[in-house]
């Protein structure tokens, strides 16, 4: 029989390492997707890094959580905040590194002026992202990097409905100004 | 969907098209180890503070109550009875969550 989180959290309360462990088997995934999300594909080993920091924190923190609360919510709230705080560290110590440089330059359309409007046009889309909430931009590489679905992303970000659509046009408007 | 929104759509599909990143298989124990070398230090420590303070405590009451003329059997008693209460309810405790999770 699979045990729910409420069971697993209890047990590992008393201390029970198995259940600590299982508890990391089954949330890893997610918890290291949403940090990935957060903080970009240039980031991908300090987004492990701080997969194993919230998992550490949890562990620490396990007898302080009430069981009002879903397990994954909270977990999934520590994730955010973590990866975020690291971003926010990261930009300060390299202001320039922005995810313009990211996005792939796409070399297979013809003739070189081509591909210097799409690198541009590119560039201008990284630019709006980046000026984005930091939860939008999360959105938006859960749901079109990540492969995520829409009730994922509203899962992972603790958003009822995440307003993608709303998104995309708020883009397209801003990348046209950009 | 609207021509545009679905221009930026397709847009994003294709500027954020790149392999999706997964956690190596051994980050569980990776985890684990980690949290295991966290907790052995100071569970040590605490564990050596825990049992220096209770034993301190153990002499100093059974000195001052000896001072005040009582007997080893009450002293045991007023020793051991808070001791036994600690212990049993720890016990208890324990026992209620592994029947929840049961």
């Amino acid at each position: 029989m699979v045990e729910s989180d409420t069971q697993l959290v209890a047990r590992a309360k008393c201390g029970d390492q198995q259940a600590f462990a299982e508890l990391i088997r089954r949330h890893s995934p997610r918890v290291f997707r949403l940090a990935v999300s957060i903080l970009g594909r240039e980031f991908i080993p300090e987004a492990e890094e701080v997969a194993q920091e919230v998992f550490i924190k949890v562990h620490h923190a396990i007898e302080s959580f009430r069981a009002e609360a879903e397990f994954s919510s909270w977990i999934y709230r520590i994730t955010f905040n973590q990866a975020v705080n690291l971003k926010a560290l990261v930009r300060f110590r390299s202001p320039h590194a922005d995810e313009t440089v990211l996005y792939r330059a796409v070399t297979t359309e013809p003739g070189p002026d081509r591909q210097a409007a799409t690198k541009q046009r590119d560039q201008a889309l990284a630019e709006c992202i980046r000026r984005l909430p930091e939860v939008y931009q999360s959105a938006l590489r859960l749901y079109y990097w990540l492969g995520a679905g829409v009730g994922e992303v509203a899962e992972l970000l603790a958003f009822p409905s995440i307003p993608l659509n709303r998104i995309c046009i708020a883009l397209a408007n801003f990348s046209m100004t950009c | 969907m609207e021509p545009r929104e679905t221009g930026i759509d397709s847009l994003l599909r294709r500027t954020m098209a790149a392999p999706v990143p997964s956690l190596p298989p051994d980050f569980e124990q990776g985890v684990m180890r980690e949290l295991r070398q966290d907790l052995q230090v100071p569970d040590r420590y605490r564990r050596i503070l825990l049992n220096g303070y209770g034993l301190i405590s153990v002499v100093t009451s059974a000195e001052v109550m000896r001072g005040q003329g009582l007997d080893w059997g009450p002293i045991a008693v007023m020793i051991l009875g808070p001791l036994t209460l600690v212990v049993a309810a720890a016990r208890a405790r324990h026992a209620r969550i592994m029947k929840e999770t049961a």
